[in-house]
């Protein structure tokens, strides 16, 4: 299947609804009146919703009669395939940061790119990453005291 | 029972520091300074007064980090000790939110989350009016919005937090109606006094003393027990302890203070506990601290062990007290 | 002029060499935590106050406020060179700045950028010396309904004339104003739109949206262009920054406009990130080019960054005379200023008239500082275009992250970035604009609490916002600013239309 910019523009136009859809319930519970001392906590939230919800629908609707974009791909194929060789790894890095901490996260990334993508040799591949990590280190652990995230393997080297 | 051991340890701990110490709990890694409020803010300025002052005395060989988790009233702070429950190397700095903020709003943590470790400080409460206010005492204020219900502007800094309590406890205490408006700092509320587009606002010294100097606005009575120390002038020949108390000014409330309080997650080790109250206990015998609190016009009064759970039992009653007549308590 | 005698005294204060030394170091310093998006102002500032301590307090308050001045400069060179901004208030700086760097012109960008910060802020420093009596009575009379009127017309000011297609432009307003509402609402108290998460308590936070719309977002676009900067073969050298400067004249009105922008919105105090974004809203809606605006127009840049500093500068004196500050940075610095003993308000600058007018007079002299030195430091940072994609490709997603993290330590944060990357990626190819969202975020809660205040104190009375000249001339000239452009425009399609009445 081909994704032309056509279903984009439903696909977000339908996202912006939902997300209106989303506020307008979730300020349900808040109350959405006005008292004597103004507006109740879900008063705005609950309009935004809504308003929001309704343009994503005029969105959809405007793009699907006036069939805007129906020709138009939405990426070309080379571009797609450049747009997931890069965005992988960096979805990938969010996953390694999360279980091993900002560090080796950072380091690892870092590495896989400059060697697969960047056609560096292993080692200064390796090199750019620890060294790039090690200068995040210090700059903000060290010198500025603002700890970032630490995974299980730092506190190997007595780093918490 | 655990009460008193706890006692029994922070006793020992004390004893023992002077001495080799050589069954006392030592931190092992940098220690996290948490606090509850943003960077500047009355707490911010409270945890980096103790962490310079650790630092310049040496009270701890271990480094110390301060982070500020402040959003949500303080409640980021507050549910980060959750998450690292059992954790000897967090301190948690706030006030008497921590155990208020539970009961009025739906949070997902509890009190029992946190272990009390030890207060500094009472913050006073005032009640203030613009310089050329109408209002000479606290009694005509409190006339006036018997005469105007709901009409006097009161402002305070946050929703159902300390100021809209307090204000709610004069309510409560002498019928009077006032028309609070919530702003979002302390300093904020004391520039709108200043201006002239609220009547009154219930800061803390503090907040209100460069306004105070400037002639712009002026303090009614204090919510303490007794009269505020003697200090220099700041108004004319006007200082501190010239300040009636609020209950010799006819309001029947005896006392109104904010602890400045130190907590650590829940489940910690007793030692650990121990150490860190016996070194706040340190901090607070400085001089530094002791200029502190003379800068702040805070009073000083330090309190661990059951002195200071007695305290927050004592403290938290009061609240609850207010909070169900306001209607305000979400379980 | 007694204010001029008095700064005269602050100059032979703030020229001694060790404080010149010490400005030099307090601005490189404010470059390096600006430059590193993790890091902001308020980080670095409190950092330096243990420092200060044992410092006279002249000394240090000249230090925090040249790393201040620094971290602004600094703030401003990342938007323009990897569109993430390094402070709030240098969003703007991105909608122009960004392209200009991409389309090979990063020097001219970059330059152009602190020239007329450096400019801004002078102006800002004049403003202060010749008002510094005046002006703290003048921020006194807002109140509530005052405040919002002035975020109401930054709002106005920016969104008057969008290019984009309406639905869009309100789709993307909507769900920043949306975003913003997320979390403890301060006048009531309440947790919204958390749906039981405790990552949600403290509400979204603008900065890890803006990390992810733009660094993320951009970053993808520019992945999809070809894996590298346009702005690689383009020679950096100092000709460059004194063409620049020698520019700099023909957007004289701009910048005239902009810091007198920046000025009001300083002592009102709306505060710089709202100056910058209704300064570049005014340029655009007063250019003949304002269609083109996001393409690199030099316009776009001398706009928000003339703003933003003169705010900035501005913004000082309601910190000192009223104690109000502005921004986080000024909150920190407040809380420095209590710790050396001093208390700021209507007193300070009688009771200690050389600590005011030392910093005043210092500000002249830093900002000058930091313009010499941050120009200096141009090819350099430049010259980071140059290093291979592959490289420098991984490096800003991982600086993004690393900033996003810092905000407040969360790992959800991080999730945030990504999905907010996807958000800006499509967005960008789907022509929703993303400056919208951005300043909703920005101004969206601060709007409502105003507004909220205000219905308190008139008891539900909309008719508050037209009490007074002061409040109602701003709400007039907001809604001015919103209906005229409409009203032009409607009227120049009816003649087109009765011209050709065939026209689509």
């Amino acid at each position: 299947m081909v994704i032309r910019r056509f279903h984009m523009e439903l696909f977000v136009a339908g996202l912006t609804a939902l997300a209106g859809a989303v506020t307008t319930f979730g300020s349900l519970e808040l109350g959405v009146g006005w008292t004597e001392s103004g507006p109740e906590p879900g008063y705005f939230p609950f309009y935004i919703g809504l308003l929001l919800a309704v343009l994503g629908l005029y969105n959809g609707a405007h793009a699907a009669i006036a069939k805007r974009g129906d020709a138009e791909l939405f990426v070309e194929k080379r571009h797609a395939i450049r747009l997931a060789r890069f965005g992988g790894p960096m979805a990938a890095f969010v996953v390694v940061t999360i279980l091993l901490g900002l560090y080796v996260g950072t380091a690892l990334y870092l590495f896989y790119v400059a060697w697969r993508q960047g056609g560096y040799r292993p080692l200064l591949s390796a090199l750019i990453g620890v060294g790039f990590s090690l200068a995040l280190f210090a700059v903000f652990e060290l010198t500025f005291k603002v700890p970032l995230l630490k995974g299980p393997l730092e506190p190997l080297f007595g780093i918490y | 029972m655990l009460r008193n051991t706890r006692i029994t340890l922070a006793a020992a701990a004390a004893l023992l520091s002077t001495v080799a110490a050589h069954a006392e709990w030592l931190p092992e890694r940098p220690v996290e300074f948490i606090v509850a409020s943003g960077a500047g803010g009355g707490t911010d300025n409270f945890a980096r007064t103790i962490q310079s002052i650790v630092t310049k005395h040496n009270l701890m060989e271990q480094p110390i980090v301060v982070l500020n988790k402040g959003s949500g009233s303080g409640a980021e702070a507050f549910i980060y000790a959750k998450a690292n429950a059992g954790d000897p190397h967090k301190l948690i700095f706030g006030t008497n939110n921590v155990y208020l903020l539970p009961h009025v709003a739906k949070l997902a943590y509890t009190t029992e989350d946190l272990a009390p470790v030890a207060a500094l400080a009472l913050d006073e409460f005032l009640i203030w009016v613009k310089a050329d206010s109408e209002y000479k005492d606290a009694k005509s204020l409190i006339e006036a919005a018997k005469a105007n219900p709901g009409q006097i502007p009161f402002g305070g800094s946050q929703s159902k937090d300390t100021d809209e309590t307090l204000v709610a406890l004069i309510e409560q205490e002498t019928g009077a109606d006032f028309k609070y408006v919530p702003f979002n700092g302390g300093g904020e509320v004391g520039v709108q006094l200043a201006g002239g587009h609220i009547a009154a606002n219930v800061n803390n010294p503090n907040e209100n003393l460069g306004q105070w100097q400037g002639a712009a606005i002026r303090p009614l009575c204090v919510f303490s027990p007794e009269r505020m120390a003697k200090g220099e002038p700041i108004q004319g020949d006007q200082g501190w302890s010239d300040i009636p108390t609020c209950s010799e000014a006819g309001l029947p409330i005896e006392s109104y203070q904010m602890p400045r309080t130190v907590w650590a997650p829940a489940g910690l080790p007793e030692e650990a506990l121990a150490f860190y109250s016996d070194l706040l206990k340190k901090v607070s015998e400085t001089p530094e601290w002791k200029d502190y609190l003379a800068k702040t016009s805070q009073t000083g009064r330090f309190l661990a062990g059951s002195e200071f759970e007695d305290f927050i039992a004592k403290s938290q009653d009061n609240a609850l007290k207010v909070f169900k007549a306001e209607g305000w308590l979400v379980q | 002029m007694g204010n001029f005698g008095l700064l005269l005294d602050g100059f032979q204060i703030a020229l001694t060499p060790t404080h010149i030394a010490i400005m030099v170091i307090g601005v490189l310093l404010g470059l390096v935590v600006g430059v590193l998006p993790g890091l902001g102002a308020p980080n670095g500032v409190s950092l330096l106050i243990p420092l200060t301590f044992s410092m006279d307090p002249v000394s240090a308050i000249i230090l925090l406020a040249s790393m201040y001045w620094g971290a602004l400069f600094g703030g401003s060179t990342t938007s323009i060179l990897f569109n993430i901004p390094g402070e709030p208030s240098s969003v703007a700086t991105t909608f122009d700045g960004y392209p200009m760097a991409r389309g090979g012109q990063a020097t001219r960008a970059l330059t152009l950028a602190f020239m007329s910060a450096g400019t801004g802020a002078l102006v800002g420093v004049i403003v202060i010396t010749l008002l510094s009596s005046w002006a703290a009575d003048f921020a006194l009379r807002f109140g509530a309904p005052e405040y919002f009127a002035v975020y109401f017309l930054a709002f106005c000011a920016f969104i008057g004339m969008g290019s984009a297609w309406p639905g869009k432009t309100a789709v993307s307003l909507l769900l920043g104003l949306a975003l913003s509402s997320v979390g403890m609402d301060t006048i009531t108290g309440s947790l919204r739109l958390t749906f039981g998460l405790s990552e949600l308590i403290g509400g979204i936070s603008f900065l890890v949206v803006v990390i992810g719309l733009f660094g993320i977002g951009e970053i993808l676009m520019t992945v999809q262009h070809g894996l590298k900067f346009r702005g690689v073969s383009s020679r950096v050298d100092l000709r460059d920054v004194f063409r620049t400067i020698a520019e700099l004249p023909r957007y004289y009105l701009t910048l005239v406009r902009s810091c007198l922008v920046g000025a009001w919105m300083g002592i009102t105090p709306g505060g710089p990130t709202a100056a910058s974004f209704m300064s570049y809203g005014i340029a655009r809606q007063w250019s003949r080019k304002g269609k083109v605006f996001g393409t690199g127009r030099p316009e776009g840049i001398v706009a928000p960054e003339a703003a933003d500093h003169s705010a900035g500068t501005c913004a000082m004196l309601p910190m000192l005379a009223l104690g109000v500050p502005s921004s986080a940075t000024a909150a920190v610095m407040m809380g420095g200023l209590m710790i050396w003993g001093l208390t700021p308000g209507p007193m300070l600058f009688t009771t200690k008239p050389d600590f005011v007018w030392g910093l005043i007079a210092s500000m002249y002299v830093a900002n000058i500082v930091a313009v010499i030195l941050v120009l200096a430091t141009v090819p350099m940072f430049a010259a980071l275009l140059r290093i291979p994609f592959a490289i420098i490709g991984p490096m800003i997603v991982a600086v993004c992250f690393v900033g996003a993290y810092t905000v407040s330590s969360a790992t959800f944060d991080l999730w945030l970035v990504l999905a907010f990357g996807i958000v800006g990626y499509l967005f960008n190819k789907l022509d929703y604009p993303i400056a919208p969202l951005v300043l909703a975020m920005v101004l969206g809660h601060k709007a409502e609490n105003a507004f909220h205040q205000s219905m308190i104190l008139s008891d539900g009375s909309v008719l508050v916002f037209w009490s007074n000249p002061l409040v109602g001339t701003i709400m007039t000239l907001a809604l001015a600013l919103v209906i005229l452009p409409q009203l032009v425009r409607l009227a120049s399609r009816w003649k087109r239309d009765q011209a050709e009445p065939l026209g689509d």
